[in-house]
């Protein structure tokens, strides 16, 4: 059996995979406290509907693959480890001074940045790296053991090492690992080039300062979910979900802790990637909506769209990831009259405490939810399986005063409006995130997922003129499912610098062979630790732009690719991207990159007999009725979702519930079950031999 | 009555085309600096041309477009048609410098011209006396480069090759220019793509409202914040560090009459203009000033010129903030801009003192010209150490961000890329003490880069900016930030200190200059700032042990263990 276990700030998903029991999932609160209860709470769930116990479930699991938001919570909620750094002496304030550069211009008032480490515990140390790997000053031995001690004395839980040039000469990181293995002490130890081994010392720095940031905490978090489980007898090594889409067994997730800060999103992602591949989708964009926010994905030609650098709560994260383009969207984003006197909704948000105001958890502010609620969109009763009973006299209360009574229109009208303007700012989003890649969001499906998404799938989908938007059956497990179809992965990097003219005499090869040894002896190292033994397979990228650029571009290569290939794959990728190209202008090769991919079994996703011929009556997966308001009150027949088969075809207006989210299906729009066992919404008619409902 | 989903809806996707205008001119902006450095603005006017949209990206765009495009519109008044494109850069045209070019497009449905689509982008070379424009040395206009006033770049919706291989012959860099135009126009016309939708899904005549409310509601947000004011008149003074006369300032005085949630901004009172690159003309004046508004309004809902309509400028022709041909005016959304929002703010800080904010660093740059390890000429520009920001009621400034013109814009480049690329070492980069002005809310510290050119042979140093004589000013009480201190140490001569606009500087082999940039003003008077944060900025080592005792009056100032200095004695 292979499990995927997601451990979100409200739920713990987990799905089963299994070759005698097909496809299961089960979803249980999250239990911040300790989030390794939540995990053994979704363990026992399951073992519960295969009437089995843990103790008979655990050993039989042959591959356990987790996810968990404890890294991103740290970061986001500040609270990490107490960290030291250690550095080039001259260059302790380099965090201090980030590049110089900062987002909204306009709002010249808010709080400078609090660097993570203090002053104080930056220390600077005498050495010196020239660009050219050559040491032009020794590691200082007397400062090093000065800075150590001083850091020690602190208290300090983790050092951060970063010193200038160490991608080209790590011997002095290195050496300051040993020395402060040689007094005896154990801190968390982070090491820039290790991290991160390529050109950019702020890349390096504040990539290296996230691992230690979230490291202790993590590490802590994970070692005691192994340890648990190991007592309940399951025999493998868990694997933990990667920001790049890959998993790191449990020994290494601790150590390479800012690998793990968007896990979720990015089994969500990969989630998207098996449904596009199954489904032949060349072009997919995927958006989950949860409780404070829309994550927008790409996925092209069946993976993934990847970036180099991202800015995670206000710090840098430089190690490739997933490409996650987050949107200040969720069912507990805040509307609100602005000071113009206008409707707004978001960025701000409700969060899960106090929460929309139909919570009942003293929420006071109008929110998305309580707008789907007033709507009758969301049923008070069956929300998240009749978990959480919703206070519909709250919402319309909240809604009245804060939206409608200012407005001067109705409370439905004004819920109307709220829900309106949430689809639009979704809508304008995936526009963007597509315009982003160069790409027009009419060559793409569309696929929503988590909680809030499939309310406004239909009319985003309207929106950008995209025929069908998808919402798998798995949709609110939908990131635990993507985590069953990654492999192990390890990224390595070397920084080139050079025109890509200049790489004749096979140095482009010999650059990518030596990385593929090391990727290859790393993934030894973690099947030594008790990994799976798959097959490896290698992706080889390099980061290229042209002379004048600044940034780059990753053009992804063959094996055999020479420098030529590389020259006209750069071009080609330009091309796609900015839709010219600049000949005559040398390109040039920054940095070349391998992921190294071993194989791990993968889930399969179910594939569904075709539908009867003659079509099926819709009677059977009827629940009953709600009256709606979208627009203008209307009665729409309420179905769920688990009984929906083939061949049905359900006419808007309805509603579709499951215990974890409901879709709404407009007027004019009809939903039907795609191979994949997929709810599909589009605007084309009911195909010959089915009649809708 | 309009309905209030349409509102807020249209509103929101005039938003989003301004956006998807900017992400598709970065996707298609021909220069690799350009489509990088995203050095462009885009902006919806309304049909009687008033900004109801934009996607902010360089401030100082902004409240100059609706005067570029008004005249614009003007020149061809009788002469649009569905299709055209117009073009303009003249700064006596409504333009700002030479190097920013304009497109307009005017949106017709329904037979009826509903809205404006413009772009306005920074050209890399605009010809002129020097390469990319900045140059000092100009006395006249036609130094700068190429004047476009208003020209159609597309009739009817065909290009006009004659119009674009003019203008691009102008240029040192003919094809950059070309793809860059040809960017923007493609920005312009997806902008007004997004608008045909718009108008597919939404009346005319319901649009149309929409943008009535969303201008009145920018109105109704200024005149909140203008009522929130003290009424009265304000006076804010500035200065700019002026090259014929080493060493003279020349003043930008400032008043501003608060009155019933209306301000006058009277700017009559500046000097006459100056046969140097720092006149700033009237669009770009008045660029200046809705900045400074908007900055002291926080609001970014507010950005649109529903706002502008609260504010009246003053100016008076022939003077630096109004200039008239032959007046250069290459340096005015930098260093004009900048000085003239200080004063701005400075006068505003007076009417609502809880909301003003201490002086922020301006620009100070250099270049240098030399030789290479390997004997290949180089140029470098120093784009690192931006100083600090000021401080306002309830914040320290921000170090390393600078500049009111464009705060943070563009991120510096890597050390080790410089160094791996360059004849130069970066010795130390580091927070520069005692550099942020003192307050209840300190300014954010200046930086300390301490660089040494290691190139084969002399390199030439050529320095242009503000703010070494002018420090950023403190507020309510607050100490003004440190001004830029920038120094050269040469074995034979000795140090010298670098003036802003010396030039033609020799640099030997070895030679090392020491930048220590400005620090930010600081917010209200330093004696009533927290203690615990006076401590904390003398164990931290922003502000020394003494300048806690002498400014902050802190008595129990320790002396900090500065372990910078026991490193240094190690060595």
């Amino acid at each position: 059996m292979m499990i995927g276990v997601d451990v979100g700030g409200t739920f713990t998903d987990l799905v089963a995979a299994d070759p005698l029991r097909g496809l299961r999932f089960v979803k249980t609160p999250s239990t911040p406290d300790d989030p390794s209860r939540g995990v053994l709470d979704a363990l026992k769930l399951l073992a519960d509907e295969l009437e089995l116990t843990l103790d008979t479930l655990l050993p039989g699991i042959e591959l356990f693959i987790h996810g968990t938001t404890v890294a991103t919570n740290i970061l986001v909620e500040r609270r990490g480890a107490r960290l030291g750094l250690i550095t080039t002496q001259g260059f302790r304030d380099l965090l201090e001074l980030r590049e110089g550069a900062r987002d909204n211009r306009y709002a010249l008032r808010t709080a400078p940045p609090t660097p993570v480490i203090p002053r104080p515990l930056r220390l600077e140390v005498r050495e010196r790296v020239a660009p050219d790997g050559t040491a032009v000053l020794p590691l200082d031995p007397e400062s090093l053991d000065a800075a150590i001690a001083t850091l020690r004395a602190a208290g300090v839980d983790g050092v951060v090492v970063c010193f200038l040039h160490a991608h080209r000469r790590p011997a002095h990181e290195q050496a300051v690992r040993a020395a402060i293995a040689a007094t005896g002490w154990e801190p968390f130890i982070s090491l820039g080039h290790e991290i991160l081994g390529r050109e950019g010392e702020y890349d390096r720095l504040s990539t290296a300062v996230v691992n230690g940031y979230v490291g202790p905490g993590l590490k802590t978090y994970l070692n005691r979910l192994f340890g648990r489980l190991t007592e309940r007898g399951i025999t493998v090594p868990v694997q933990v979900m990667q920001s790049n889409g890959g998993v790191l067994p449990v020994a290494e997730a601790g150590t390479r802790a800012v690998g793990a800060v968007t896990s979720g999103p990015a089994g969500g992602a990969m989630a998207g990637a098996l449904y596009a591949r199954a489904l032949g989708l060349p072009q997919l964009v995927t958006y989950d909506t949860g409780g404070t926010s829309t994550d927008i994905c790409i996925i092209q030609d069946g993976l993934p769209v990847e970036r180099n650098r991202a800015e995670l709560a206000g710090l840098r994260i430089a190690a490739p990831a997933i490409e996650i383009n987050p949107l200040g969207i969720g069912g507990g984003s805040i509307a609100r009259i602005d000071a113009g006197g206008m409707l707004d909704i978001g960025p701000m948000s409700a969060g899960a405490v106090p929460g929309p105001a139909c919570f009942g958890k003293g929420g006071t502010r109008a929110t998305l939810t309580d707008a789907n609620l007033v709507l009758g969109l969301i049923s008070g009763e069956t929300f998240l399986g009749g978990r959480m009973r919703l206070d519909v006299a709250a919402a319309r209360a909240v809604i009245t005063q804060e939206i409608a009574a200012p407005l001067g229109i109705g409370v439905d009208e004004a819920a109307y409006a709220i829900h309106v303007l949430a689809t639009s700012r979704i809508t304008e989003g995936i526009r963007l995130a597509t315009v982003r890649r160069g790409m027009d969001p009419r060559d793409f499906a569309l696929m929503s997922f988590g909680g809030a998404g499939g309310l406004h799938a239909n009319a985003v989908a309207r929106e950008l003129e995209i025929p069908t938007a998808i919402i798998p059956a798995m949709a609110s497990v939908l990131s635990a499912l993507g985590f069953l179809a990654a492999d192990v992965r390890q990224d390595l990097q070397q920084t080139v610098n050079a025109p890509i003219r200049d790489l004749h005499d096979g140095r482009l090869a010999q650059v990518f062979g030596a990385l593929e040894v090391e990727g290859r002896a790393a993934l030894e190292t973690s099947r030594s630790r008790g990994g799976h033994a798959g097959d490896i397979h290698v992706r080889r990228f390099a980061d290229c732009r042209y002379e004048r650029q600044v940034h780059t571009i990753p053009v992804p290569l063959e094996p055999d690719d020479t420098a030529a290939d590389l020259e006209r794959r750069f071009v080609a990728t330009y091309e796609d991207l900015y839709h010219h190209t600049h000949p005559g202008e040398p390109g040039i090769v920054e940095t070349c990159r391998v992921a190294v991919f071993n194989t791990l079994p993968k889930l399969a996703l179910p594939v569904l007999d075709a539908a009867p011929a003659g079509g099926v009556d819709c009677a059977a997966a009827r629940t009953g009725e709600r009256r709606i308001f979208i627009g203008a009150a209307v009665m729409a027949p309420v179905y769920w979702f688990e009984e929906i088969r083939r061949g049905m075809v359900i006419a808007g207006p309805a509603l579709i519930d499951s215990a974890a989210t409901s879709v709404l299906v407009l007027p004019g729009s009809t939903a039907t079950l795609d191979a994949t066992g997929s709810l599909c919404l589009s605007d084309a008619a009911a195909p010959a031999g089915e009649r809708a409902c | 009555m309009l309905n209030p989903l349409t509102l807020a809806v249209v509103r929101h996707k005039l938003k989003a085309v301004t956006e998807e205008m900017v992400e598709t001119m970065t996707h298609t902006c021909f220069s690799p600096i350009l489509n990088q450095n995203q050095d462009f603005s885009a902006v919806l006017l309304s049909s009687d041309i008033q900004t109801v949209s934009q996607a902010e990206r360089v401030p100082i765009h902004m409240g100059a477009m609706p005067l570029a495009v008004r005249l614009m519109a003007e020149a061809f008044e009788d002469d649009l048609a569905d299709g055209d494109i117009l073009m303009a850069n003249d700064p006596f045209w409504g333009g700002s410098h030479l190097p920013d070019v304009t497109l307009a497009m005017p949106f017709f449905h329904g037979g009826k011209l509903r809205f404006w689509v413009a772009l306005r982008a920074h050209q890399g070379d605009i010809g002129g006396l020097s390469a990319g424009g900045y140059s000092a040395a100009a006395r006249e206009i036609w130094h700068e480069g190429l004047r476009i006033p208003p020209v159609k770049l597309a009739a009817r919706g065909g290009v006009r090759r004659d119009v674009l291989r003019m203008v691009a012959s102008n240029s040192r860099r003919p094809e950059d220019l070309e793809g860059d135009l040809m960017a923007q126009l493609a920005a312009v016309k997806a902008g007004a793509a997004r608008l045909e939708e718009l108008f597919r899904r939404y009346d005319a005549e319901e649009i149309e409202a929409c943008v009535c409310a969303v201008l009145d509601g920018g109105e109704a947000i200024m005149r909140q914040m203008l009522r929130g004011c003290r009424q009265g008149r304000y006076e804010g003074r500035s200065c700019m560090e002026y090259e014929p006369a080493p060493g003279h300032l020349l003043p930008i005085p400032v008043i501003v009459t608060l009155e019933d949630g209306r301000a006058v901004v009277d700017l009559t009172q500046c000097p006459d203009q100056v046969p140097a690159f720092i006149n700033s003309p009237y669009a770009n004046t008045r660029a200046a000033v809705m900045v400074a508004f908007l900055y002291f309004s926080g609001d970014e809902q507010g950005l649109n010129d529903g706002s502008a309509r609260a504010i009246e400028i003053r100016t008076r022709p022939g003077s630096l903030l109004d200039p008239v041909l032959p007046a250069p005016v290459g340096a005015c959304t930098s260093s004009t801009a900048c000085a003239l929002i200080e004063a701005v703010l400075q006068a505003l800080g007076g009417a609502n003192p809880e909301r003003a904010i201490g002086g922020f660093a301006r620009r100070f740059r250099f270049a240098l010209a030399g030789a290479d390890r390997q004997g290949r000429p180089f140029i470098w520009h120093y784009f690192f150490n931006k100083g600090g920001t000021g401080g306002n009621r309830d914040h320290d400034g921000w170090p390393n961000l600078g500049g009111l013109h464009n705060p943070g814009g563009t991120p510096s480049p890597s050390i080790e890329r410089t160094e791996a690329s360059y004849p130069l070492v970066v010795e130390e980069y580091a927070l520069a003490p005692d550099t942020g002005g003192a307050g209840q809310q300190r300014g954010g510290l200046g930086g300390l880069m301490r660089l040494r050119y290691d190139g084969t042979t002399p390199a030439v140093l050529n320095a242009s900016g503000e703010g070494v004589l002018v420090p950023p000013f403190g507020t309510g009480g607050g100490a003004d930030g440190a001004g830029h201190d920038y120094r050269i140490a040469q074995a034979d001569s000795g140090e010298r200190r670098l003036g802003v606009h010396d030039s033609g500087v020799v640099l030997e082999p070895g030679a090392c200059l020491v930048c220590t940039s400005a620090g930010g003003g600081g917010y209200g008077v330093p004696c009533s700032r927290d203690r615990d944060a006076v401590r904390r900025d003398v164990a931290f080592g922003y502000v020394s042990a003494a300048a806690a005792r002498a400014v902050y009056g802190l008595e129990d100032a320790p002396e900090p263990p500065d372990r910078r200095d026991s490193v240094h004695r190690t060595a």
